[in-house]
């Protein structure tokens, strides 16, 4: 009896082996890649809202890493799945070289009427004279203030307008009252806190955030920051998306991208203010994000890539993604008055972040092909050293910046803003 | 006078030992489940209460809803049950040969066996796929079960191994004395002694390939395994979601294991003779 059981076990197991051999008869759809807007209600609400009308699409996502390993092994077997890819320009950067990328000048001249202006176009270009990409989003850094943490505010201080050391202050305050400390920053393994340090830190001290490496101004701007991370909650080398622990009410004053505290705007938009990152002596330096749409070399429906670039730029859609998940028009496209509480924040936001007096522009790494991530890696283990280990500033920078120098050299990467042009490899000095 | 205490006291001390295991084992399950019924504010909620407030299910619904969930669902358990079988009938042999015979480098071949396991996927990840698909492998979930099988060979060789030492050579001499071949003395004396075990090694490949996310999500596009479908963006999602897929993704192992319990009793029975 319990062998015959068994046995049918054995058989049914098999049975469905050999129905997963075989190729599923499924409708061939277009399929699109993307990195971006991966969080599972935001992929349904791509399928469900945004792709609305558009050609039939399977939409599909992945991780920065194996994204690139499936591009690359598409490329390499010379047989294609994929044709349309949405991802960061950073990611989509290394796929160049690859031979990975269709130019896409076509698509690039029918929608010339949008509106997308010139520079967002350029960086789509990715340094060749063709157009590679055509940008899809935008996003930035920002910081959310729970509506708690305003009674603590240095006398003077305006929140709109905070400097590095009234926020440490701000946190000193509130850590002396409240007996906690309340600052908090996505330092976890998938935060993004290098872009803190190179987009909004690095500039607002030096205006650069290759060439200064190791210059006087930053070693000032460590010291500052160290009284900054004293105030900063304990956790914060295990968050990666700050959104929880300001919903959990660990952290009053948090800073990350926009797309990863929406949902604690979006729960309680009464409770929240976002404001613009702070300033330093040099500014108050901000970090756009471009996601772009590429088309993949030998796409198995060029065609139906094509029609879809041009649905995802219609002004329309670019609402409707506004408004669903909170990534910003790069066309020219007014947001409606009737956004849900939350998204209008994070537009509120960001357009202070972009137009505030002091404003200054930190461009996404541009050049350094694979090496994108042993950049962030300097960053980050500067901060590892001087902030958690305390190790001696002045020589910390000294050691970081040779691996910098060695990285420009080897990337011969030339500089990008706020850096100076330079001819070549960009120089840290 | 002494023998009452002593007994009372083992008995607490048996109850207390029973009792650590039990909340060591539920809490989190416990915590899992409260945080995937009682709503979004309950996720955010301290201290924690043993029951929810409200009961919804609307976070389990959403998740079920989810274009292609069924779908990947469907790939996890094919892949699985394929990585089983495979495992099971690639490795138990090993394990016999290993137990049984003696031969020149059998101690190379353990090593060997378990060298499978030193490479890092991810460097495997890019000839691998490349591989997978000049072979029309790419996107199947027969092609991810054979990846995941190289995973759990050496556990299903290392286990079957040391079940069949433990099985008295003796036993199927004496099966060959009365006149069965050696495939009738396996079949009829040692199968059924080894058959705990095997499940046991069974478990350890379907859980293997179950919980397995690089390979299945580098190789696969529209064909994704559960694992790889929601777990990777699992992390990303907000907390509440993650209770949601983390309960869905916790309940196949258990309701495999509850299956299945009598031969892990029966195997936590021959480990103690």
């Amino acid at each position: 009896m319990r062998k015959s059981i068994l046995l049918t076990g054995v058989a049914a197991v098999f049975t469905l082996a050999l129905a997963g051999t075989m190729p599923v008869a499924k409708a061939q759809d277009l399929i699109f890649l993307s990195t971006q807007l991966r969080p599972i209600d935001e992929a349904q609400k791509v399928r469900d809202v945004i792709l609305k009308g558009a050609p039939k699409t399977s939409y599909v996502v992945d991780e920065p890493s194996p994204f690139t390993v499936r591009m690359k092994a598409e490329v390499e077997a010379n047989k294609h799945t994929i044709s349309l890819v949405g991802a960061l320009h950073g990611e989509l950067q290394p796929l160049l070289p690859m031979g990975a990328l269709d130019p896409i000048d076509d698509v690039a001249a029918s929608l010339k009427d949008r509106g997308i202006p010139s520079g967002l176009m350029e960086l789509g270009k990715l340094g060749t004279g063709k157009q590679m990409y055509i940008p899809w989003m935008q996003a930035t850094y920002v910081m959310v203030v729970n509506k708690k943490a305003l009674p603590f505010l240095p006398a003077g201080a305006d929140v709109n307008a905070l400097t590095y050391q009234q926020l440490a202050e701000w946190g000193k305050a509130m850590n002396e009252k409240t007996g906690q400390r309340r600052l908090g920053f996505p330092v976890g393994p998938k935060g993004l806190f290098a872009r803190f340090l190179q987009g909004n830190l690095y500039p607002s001290y030096t205006a650069s955030m290759v060439t200064e490496y190791r210059s006087a101004e930053a070693e000032v701007m460590w010291n500052d920051f160290k009284s900054v991370w004293a105030q900063s909650n304990p956790n914060s080398t295990s968050y990666d998306f700050m959104q929880e622990p300001l919903m959990a009410g660990e952290v009053w004053v948090a800073w990350d991208h926009i797309a990863r505290v929406k949902d604690a705007l979006q729960q309680a938009p009464n409770d929240y203010l976002v404001v613009a990152p702070p300033a330093g002596p040099k500014g108050r330096s901000y970090m756009p994000v471009i996601a772009g749409l590429a088309i993949a070399k030998g796409a198995p429906d060029r065609k139906g890539a094509a029609d879809l670039i041009l649905h995802l730029t219609k002004p329309e859609t670019q609402l409707i993604t506004a408004s669903e998940v909170g990534f910003f028009p790069v066309v020219n496209a007014t947001l409606p008055a009737t956004l849900s509480p939350g998204v209008k924040l994070l537009a509120e936001g960001v357009a202070k972040t972009q137009t505030a007096k002091d404003a200054v522009v930190a461009l996404l790494p541009v050049g350094l092909g694979d090496k994108g991530g042993e950049f962030n890696k300097v960053f980050v283990d500067t901060f590892q050293r001087i902030v958690l280990r305390n190790e001696p500033v002045r020589a910390t920078l000294d050691a970081q910046a040779e691996v910098m120098r060695s990285i420009m050299a080897a990337t011969k990467a030339p500089c990008w803003a706020p850096d100076k042009a330079s001819e070549g490899a960009c120089p840290v000095k | 006078m002494t023998k009452p205490a002593g007994s009372s006291f083992k008995g607490w001390l048996y109850g207390s030992g029973v009792a650590v295991l039990c909340v060591w084992v539920l809490l989190p399950i416990g915590l899992i489940g409260l945080g995937a019924f009682g709503g979004r504010p309950a996720v955010y909620q301290w201290p924690k209460t043993l029951m929810p407030a409200s009961l919804s299910l609307d976070q389990l619904a959403v998740f079920l809803k989810i274009d292609g969930v069924w779908n990947a669902a469907l790939n996890s358990v094919l892949a699985a049950s394929m990585t089983m079988v495979m495992a099971l009938l690639l490795g138990a042999p090993a394990g016999y040969a290993l137990a049984r015979f003696s031969f020149r480098g059998a101690t190379m071949f353990r090593l060997m066996i378990l060298l499978t396991r030193a490479f890092p996927l991810a460097i495997l990840a890019l000839p691998l796929t490349v591989l997978f698909i000049r072979a029309g492998l790419y996107d199947t979930a027969f092609g991810v079960s054979l990846v995941h099988t190289a995973l759990a060979l050496p556990f299903a060789a290392m286990i079957t191994a040391s079940l069949f030492a433990g099985i008295p050579r003796e036993l199927e001499e004496a099966a060959w004395v009365f006149g069965c071949t050696r495939w009738q003395a396996f079949v009829k004396v040692v199968l059924p002694l080894a058959l705990p075990g095997m499940a046991a090694a069974a478990i350890f490949a379907f859980v293997i390939s179950w919980n397995e996310v690089f390979a299945a999500s580098v190789l696969t596009v529209q064909q994704r395994t559960l694992t790889a479908y929601l777990l990777t963006v699992l992390s990303e999602s907000p907390l509440h979601y993650r209770f949601a897929g983390g309960f869905i993704l916790i309940v196949p192992s258990v309701v495999f294991i509850f299956a299945v319990r009598r031969y892990l009793f029966a195997l936590w029975g021959v480990t103690s003779r």
